[in-house]
């Protein structure tokens, strides 16, 4: 339905750009009087500068609806796990085993082969203080990574913020950008699946005049017009790159076209992410997401299916990373916005509740467990306790990630998870 | 700026989908005051688009039946008239504030077929939504505990005296009557207990008492004791101050402001005591709120697209491709009657992604070719601008939007297509 742009890579006029123009042109400098720059100059610009190797990048994973942590990883050996929820726990044998008494959901498989090869930090007991049980103030909460007061930006949003100004350096896979990449002085940008087709012909000069902001424009007016400018910026140097076959896996069977399990919603925006990484997009943010874990209902089936999309997307993601040479740079976080409740709800499925666990992946975490695994025996008003705070990842994947002070962004928290080589 | 003309303007996109051809000249000459008192001229029907029969399909087949691909082409089929019922609908309605507080209501109650699955009962809650879009919110609260649709959507059905589940409890609080943080935990659990005994037939919606899986044990819900009805309990629920500041807070969101809160003292929370949806829309329309420059919205795919139906008198129903329709709608996130979560849609820079830029534009393409622009292409280009102006409802063009409508206006398509992906009309000023 959309047309496909017609902008393969050779054509893109290899002019360079100065960096002052290009920032010119991205808004540093707010004057209508901004000299307008061509799509090819734009997409040039974006492909000359490629990420140095070896700049560490975060890829975000976000588990929509409240991902069960007690069946993701499993205390297998306590009774009061299997008397709080009959029907709704997995046979031991069927379990994945990481120690003595956590093993993870059985679906897990590639993310366990990433655990013994000492590449997973799983942090337990993760939430914030008097949690929120409501699917949009919690999400809201970790997102913007402010449990006490309510921001209008996210935690990698204040980050975007002390960076340069460039629509390229966080990207959201779908229509809809996260508040997660929302700043003050500028936010992320959003990728749908397919791509973006850069406007061509007059209509195009025409939107490329509409992309200026106006002295006269409040500030939403300022943002649609700065979206239309990001059109030009991201699409001009990914779309070339969308056009290519996915990198190919190392270690994994790929299935026909290449596109190894391209069939679910993560795997593919995770597919899409490897290809730009592989390019050398300038990008050291991602933001890709799965949703329905909001498994009031017959949950086991149904959470095992989405762990088991989370486990092989992420696996796959990594072994595709390998040929790039980047696959060392790269950190996975995976979260979700509460745990639930620890007794089943008599549907087979169980109600919101409180803390989960958090997983980091990749070749600079050290593996094992971290923070504490809240205990059966001491439950809050029926939920698990909070034993690790989020801010406490948050600051360290900041500061060891993307190697930023945390302080100005997470209001000088100072927990830390020393969980990354360092 | 022109306040009036900025007033004028959000009257027609806030409390309607756009103006259609002439309406906004005319609003211009008649005033604020008549086009408020027009705004709220009470509605003579609900409903002016005659709506399509929706059966009751009744169980899936299993799915090596022979009944399969009938049933199957049945669903699809309903829920595309469904769809395209209520565009058309939107478009045509002449007394749009009753029409845009359905579709806030239907934000507010968001419930999506992509759960319920049957379009007959996602049919019944657009018209309990109509029936009380302006009426008295309290009766309106009980009607949708008897819902079919929100009941499937919350798993009402799954909540009973054995086994309660929340879903449904929390979510009346949280989302539908109090708002965050104005109850306890215990009330959800309490309010759980108040709910159970109903089921629901999937595919009429109708939904059914059963004693046996009722909870008759009193219960305490913010401080009220008793074995309660849900109707009573609702009752007690939206009769909380808390409520009416809940739903003045809720309007003030999706009609003037997501960025700036409501102030505390607006006149619309006490105008809402009787708990008459009318009477709190009167009293926002009548505050100087929609005046104020400040409060700026950007709208919605939906009422970006209506809008252009209105202005271009396109019958959404009428365009070349239902399916290609769709898709626009799914590419830019916003589908009627498939929200995303029971929250709703999202507000403001959500609609703001350089995705939804390209797709705005190919959508706009798509829609303009169908249209009969022979009145723009009577009028001489230089004075087309000014024209649109008044055509879509725009307060005032910047030099910018101008300059970019400058280089196309000798092309009737290319110029409307410009002028409704700016940042003019994208947002509401």
């Amino acid at each position: 339905m959309i047309e496909l742009p017609r902008v393969p890579g050779q054509e893109l006029g290899m002019s360079t750009v100065t960096r002052r123009q290009f920032l010119k042109y991205s808004g540093v400098v707010a004057a209508a009087a901004a000299p307008m720059l061509t799509v090819d100059q734009i997409a040039a610009a974006a492909v000359t500068r490629p990420l140095p190797l070896g700049t560490p990048i975060l890829v975000v994973v976000t588990l929509y609806g409240g991902n069960d942590g007690l069946n993701t990883v499993i205390p297998f050996k306590d009774s009061a796990y299997y008397s709080a929820r009959p029907g709704l726990t997995y046979k031991p044998e069927t379990l994945l085993p990481l120690s003595s008494d956590l093993a993870l959901n059985a679906s897990m498989t590639g993310i366990k082969s990433l655990w013994d090869a000492n590449k997973v930090a799983i942090v337990r007991g993760v939430g914030y203080p008097k949690p929120d049980r409501s699917h949009f103030s919690s999400m809201s909460i970790w997102q913007t990574g402010s449990p006490g007061a309510h921001l209008n930006t996210g935690w990698l949003g204040r980050w975007l913020d002390t960076q340069a100004i460039d629509p390229m350096t966080a990207i959201s896979l779908g229509g809809v950008l996260p508040p997660l990449l929302v700043g003050a002085k500028q936010s992320g940008s959003a990728l749908p699946l397919g791509g973006l087709s850069i406007p061509q012909g007059v209509i195009g000069t025409a939107c490329q005049r509409l992309a200026v902001p106006s002295p006269s424009d409040n500030p939403l007016m300022a943002a649609a017009a700065t979206s239309m400018r990001n059109l030009f910026n991201v699409s001009g140097t990914v779309q070339p790159i969308l056009a290519k076959p996915a990198p190919a896996s190392e270690d994994l069977p790929t299935v026909a076209g290449g596109n190894a399990g391209g069939d679910t919603d993560l795997s593919r925006q995770l597919n899409v992410v490897a290809k730009l990484i592989a390019a050398g997009a300038p990008t050291r943010a991602w933001s890709v997401s799965l949703g329905g874990f909001d498994t009031h209902a017959n949950e086991a089936n149904a959470q095992a299916l989405l762990l088991g999309t989370v486990s092989k997307s992420i696996s796959t993601f990594l072994s595709q990373m390998k040929a790039s040479g980047r696959s060392k740079d790269i950190t996975v976080l995976v979260y979700s916005e509460f745990g639930r409740r620890v007794k089943a709800n008599g549907s087979e499925g169980t109600d919101h509740g409180t803390s989960g666990p958090v997983f980091l992946i990749g070749d600079r975490v050290t593996g094992g467990f971290y923070g504490d695994q809240p205990s059966l025996s001491k439950l809050i008003d029926g939920d698990l306790a909070v034993t690790t705070d989020f801010r406490d990842v948050y600051s360290s994947v900041l500061e060891k990630v993307l190697g930023a002070p945390s302080e100005r962004i997470l209001s000088n928290w100072k927990g830390r998870v020393n969980a990354f080589k360092s | 700026m022109d306040t009036q003309r900025l007033e004028i303007a959000r009257l027609f996109h806030r409390t309607g989908f756009g103006p259609k051809p002439g309406e906004f000249a005319e609003a211009l000459r008649a005033g604020v005051a008549s086009t408020r008192s027009k705004v709220l001229a009470p509605p003579s029907k609900v409903s002016f688009v005659t709506p399509p029969t929706f059966t009751d399909l009744g169980p899936r087949p299993s799915p090596n039946s022979p009944d399969v691909v009938e049933f199957s082409q049945q669903l699809r089929y309903q829920t595309q008239q469904l769809f395209l019922w209520w565009l058309d609908e939107m478009v045509a309605s002449p007394h749009t504030l009753q029409e845009k507080m359905t579709w806030f209501w239907h934000g507010h109650w968001a419930t999506s077929i992509g759960k319920v699955n049957y379009a007959l009962p996602m049919f019944n809650q657009n018209v309990t939504m109509r029936k009380y879009a302006l009426g008295n919110f309290s009766e309106f609260a009980k009607a949708m505990f008897s819902d079919g649709a929100l009941q499937l959507w919350l798993d009402g059905q799954e909540n009973t005296a054995k086994a309660p589940n929340e879903n449904f409890s929390r979510e009346m609080m949280e989302l539908f009557t109090l708002g965050v943080n104005r109850y306890t935990e215990t009330d959800v659990k309490e309010l759980a207990r108040a709910f159970t005994g109903y089921q629901v037939s999937r595919s009429s919606g109708l939904v059914t008492y059963n004693a046996r899986r009722r909870d008759t044990a009193p219960v305490t819900v913010l401080g009220k004791t008793g074995a309660m009805s849900p109707e009573e309990v609702i009752g007690h629920l939206v009769a909380q101050n808390n409520s009416a500041l809940f739903i003045a807070e809720r309007i003030w969101y999706r009609f003037v402001s997501s960025q700036e809160p409501l102030p505390q003292d607006h006149p619309m929370i006490k105008a809402f005591a009787d708990r008459d949806v009318y009477a709190l829309m009167k009293s926002l329309i009548e505050s100087s709120a929609l005046s104020q420059q400040q409060y700026s919205m950007v709208k919605s795919p939906v009422e970006w697209f209506i809008g252009i139906c209105r202005a271009t008198s396109t019958t959404p129903s009428k365009l070349p491709s239902p399916t290609k329709l769709t898709n626009y709608f799914s590419t830019l996130s916003q589908i009627p009657f498939a929200p995303p979560n029971v929250g709703g849609w999202p507000v403001d820079q959500a609609w703001l992604s350089s995705a939804s830029a390209q797709f705005r534009l190919a959508f706009a393409t798509s829609i303009i070719k169908e249209a009969n622009l022979g009145e723009l292409a009577s009028v001489s280009p230089v004075n087309r601008p000014a024209y649109l102006a008044d055509l879509l409802g725009v307060v005032e063009w910047s030099s910018r939007t101008a300059y970019a409508m400058r280089g196309v206006r000798d092309d009737p398509q290319k110029l409307l297509v410009t002028a409704v992906c700016s940042p003019e009309y994208v947002v509401s000023q």
